[in-house]
């Protein structure tokens, strides 16, 4: 079986399933105006410091949104015993974890079409492809760390409970690296090119390893 | 007195020893006075903190590999042991920090990735024990401890990139007068043998628990094949 069109076809499965049940897009993008709201009112918010507040804002709205839709991932495959059959399969246990990795990645994606306007709105802060081209960056390694975790913990009692803990401390390289490319791109001091080259090089890096990993955490 | 205590009454003796040795052998700093000494048992237990980490990381490949049970245990050990001296590095830090920085904290690189380290092997400790004990949890645990000692380089190298302000490595650069560098090396060798010490009883008692689940787990099997009792 070519893996990348086993890949392929569990991401077009989740995806598809996501488009027949809508639950998990429209309560990120809620979450996500949510987390802009209590940003508003955290920090008193005007014209002179949006942009140094509004990067802070956005990535934590991103890192909790993503908790959520990696958390989720597994969530319908636990309750419907599917991932054994799945795994029954002679597909790769690497394949089926890349395609829910980039299912997963592509819902945080659609989020993130909310929340980049949004905050721009929101907040005044400029919008530009730099942005966009670090956060989805960004997004790219934070899924593969994200549902490594989300299918460690899927067979665990207190999964909700873990799955902070554990992909928190994980995702924070790409929060630094990004965070100072946003923080460049929305116009403050931060050198672009070398914060996007180090999203570059982790995404490299965790993609690489989890792909190694997978084969542990899915093979029961 | 069985083996494991007198390796204990050692260890202890010998940190008692190194002590003397801070503060009774070692001059004090011209700068930064009695403060410094600090130093010795902080830096030394950073190292025997990652010495302990580096324990899961090898445990983990191995139990990655073949599944042997020892090598499960002494990551488990390791683990433990690792965030006691985790947490000796962060307070002793602080400490030290408050009369020569003015804070206890600042989001250097060396304090975030300590900090990041100490988060990881603590959620590690975690997932031990709320995994269901047995192959799911050690290979769980085995990931997670892999992941966690490649992150803290990158946690790392990404937080100097960005700034720093903890200060360089003296002991490699000869900054450090002789009797110093001695005080070190002893306070580190006693820390290293205290580390070593206190993974080998913990390992230990690994393998106590492991035997007592052992032994209970048939018991459980054939109290629930009868069915319950109704009140």
């Amino acid at each position: 079986m070519n893996p990348l069109r086993v890949a392929l076809a569990v991401a077009r499965k989740d995806l598809r399933s996501e488009w027949r049940t809508r639950e998990v897009v429209p309560a990120l993008a809620q979450f996500i105006i949510l987390a802009l709201l209590i940003g508003n009112f955290g920090f008193q918010i005007d014209s002179r410091n949006a942009t140094t507040i509004a990067p802070g804002i956005l990535w934590l709205a991103l890192v909790f949104a993503g908790l959520v839709a990696f958390g989720r991932t597994f969530a319908a495959e636990r309750e419907q015993a599917s991932l054994e059959a799945m795994l029954m399969t002679p597909a790769s246990p690497v394949a089926i974890f890349a395609g829910k990795a980039l299912a997963a990645g592509a819902l945080l994606v659609i989020c993130e079409a909310v929340l980049l306007p949004a905050l721009s709105i929101l907040f005044g802060t400029p919008f530009s492809g730099e942005v966009v081209a670090a956060v989805l960056l960004a997004t790219f390694g934070m899924a593969a760390l994200g549902v490594l975790f989300a299918a460690i913990v899927a067979r665990v009692r207190a999964r909700e409970l873990l799955l902070p803990l554990l992909t928190l401390p994980l995702w924070i390289p790409f929060v630094i690296a990004g965070g100072v490319a946003v923080q460049s791109a929305m116009g403050l001091p931060g050198n672009y090119q070398q914060a996007i080259g180090l999203l570059i090089d982790f995404d490299i890096l965790f993609v690489v390893l989890t792909s190694l990993a997978a084969r542990f955490v899915l093979d029961e | 007195m069985n083996r494991y205590e007198k390796a204990a009454a050692a260890a202890v003796a010998l940190m008692l020893a190194a002590a003397g040795a801070i503060f009774l052998y070692a001059p004090g700093d011209a700068l930064q006075g009695p403060v410094q000494r600090i130093f010795y048992l902080h830096v030394s237990s950073a190292i025997a903190a990652y010495g302990c980490f580096a324990v899961v990381l090898v445990g983990g490949i191995i139990y990655l590999r073949n599944e042997s049970p020892a090598a499960d245990r002494f990551a488990r050990a390791g683990a433990l042991v690792g965030v006691v001296f985790t947490t000796v590095t962060l307070v002793m830090g602080m400490l030290w920090a408050k009369p020569i920085w003015g804070s206890f904290w600042t989001w250097d690189a060396r304090l975030t990735s300590t900090l990041v380290l100490w988060i990881i092997y603590a959620g590690y400790l975690l997932v031990r024990r709320l995994a269901e004990p047995g192959r799911q949890a050690a290979r769980i645990a085995a990931v997670v401890g892999i992941f966690g000692f490649i992150d803290v380089p990158v946690v790392h190298f990404s937080v100097t990139w960005w700034r720093t302000q903890h200060p360089g490595p003296i002991v490699v650069n000869n900054a450090l007068p002789a009797e110093m560098l001695a005080t070190f090396l002893f306070t580190l060798a006693c820390t290293l043998v205290l580390a070593a010490v206190l993974i080998a009883i913990r390992y230990r008692i690994e393998t106590l628990l492991d035997a007592k689940v052992a032994i209970a787990e048939p018991a459980k099997l054939v109290s629930a094949q009868q069915p319950e009792a109704a009140p």
